[in-house]
């Protein structure tokens, strides 16, 4: 009797085990899979949303400095920099995302306020306003404002405009690596030979991460600089931004 | 797990409610503020520069 009853229990003991284990798991699973859904969210959502604020509260500061009229001392040098709040916007109609704030260096820490960074190493980059170089930028192509996902809508001719405090910078694109090794540093050398380029000139290179929401490659775009516009009392833009 | 936090929980089903409600927000502002900012840069999703690979993050 007592046998029977034992024989009888022991098989329900081990189930009811196996079934806590097993609703345990499926319980670590589906938490799993909420926090995995919860980061890809993280990441396309609130990273921009966080991102954009950053921007558009660095932009405007630097848009105030500029209505400012130059001090004497701080500002003295043509082009005078000021690296922490930005150097400029950058227009490029074909991406449609407004101005993006240029700012020194292409670290995450610069990058994730949504703006794009110009490379200071491995390759330090040349500015606009050099006699020749290759002004290289950085940005985001998912997530910290994103300000590089549409570069696959930039097509050879398109415009890209840089403004500064007292000056348009119009380049024009003219050759596109659509996908090269994130190794391939030589895409933002002074005379990027990659593009077809061969002789020193005033360049500008725009890099980001393909394909979208990964890293695994290099989305390099050229563009030539082929003229300069004074900034009037109105900061009229350029007409290919118009 | 949440068979058993529920029963720990104080009160009738409302307030277990509401206080679940709360928990669950609690972790994702965790989750959010805390826990992916650090994630993050260790998850090869988002360089965007070229570099030489030397193991510094561009």
């Amino acid at each position: 009797m007592s046998r029977s009853r034992r024989r009888a229990a022991a098989p329900t003991g081990n189930r009811s085990v196996l079934a806590g284990f097993l609703s345990l798991l499926g319980e670590f699973l589906i938490t799993l899979g909420l926090v995995l859904a919860l980061f890809v969210a993280y990441s396309l959502w609130w990273t921009n949303v966080l991102a954009d604020r950053q921007a558009s509260a660095r932009g405007d500061e630097v848009r105030q400095l500029w209505t400012r009229p130059p001090t004497a001392g701080a500002q003295a040098a043509p082009g005078a920099l000021d690296t922490q709040g930005g150097v400029g916007f950058l227009h490029v109609p074909a991406m449609r995302n407004g101005e993006v704030l240029v700012k020194r260096g292409t670290a995450p820490d610069v990058l994730n306020d949504g703006v794009a960074g110009y490379y200071t190493e491995p390759v330090k980059a040349g500015l606009p306003w050099d006699a020749s170089g290759n002004f290289s930028l950085a940005a985001h192509r998912d997530g910290h404002g994103a300000k590089f996902h549409n570069i696959d809508k930039v097509k050879n001719g398109d415009a890209v405009v840089f403004e500064t405090r007292d000056t348009w910078y119009v380049y024009k694109v003219f050759a596109e690596l659509r996908q090269t090794s994130k190794y391939n540093v030589d895409v933002i050398s002074a005379v990027p030979k990659e593009s077809g380029k061969t002789a020193p000139g005033r360049y500008i290179t725009l890099t980001t991460c393909t394909p979208v929401y990964t890293s695994k490659y290099r989305y390099i775009v050229w563009g030539e600089l082929v003229r300069t516009e004074k900034v009037d009392a109105k900061r009229t833009p350029p007409a290919e931004l118009r | 797990m949440y068979g058993w936090i529920w029963r720990q929980l104080p009160g009738n089903a409302w307030v277990r409610a509401l206080i679940s409600l709360v928990l669950v927000l609690a972790v994702v502002y965790v989750l959010f503020q805390y826990v992916f900012p650090w994630a993050e840069p260790l998850l090869p999703f988002n360089d965007v520069t070229v570099d030489e690979g030397s193991g510094a993050t561009p």
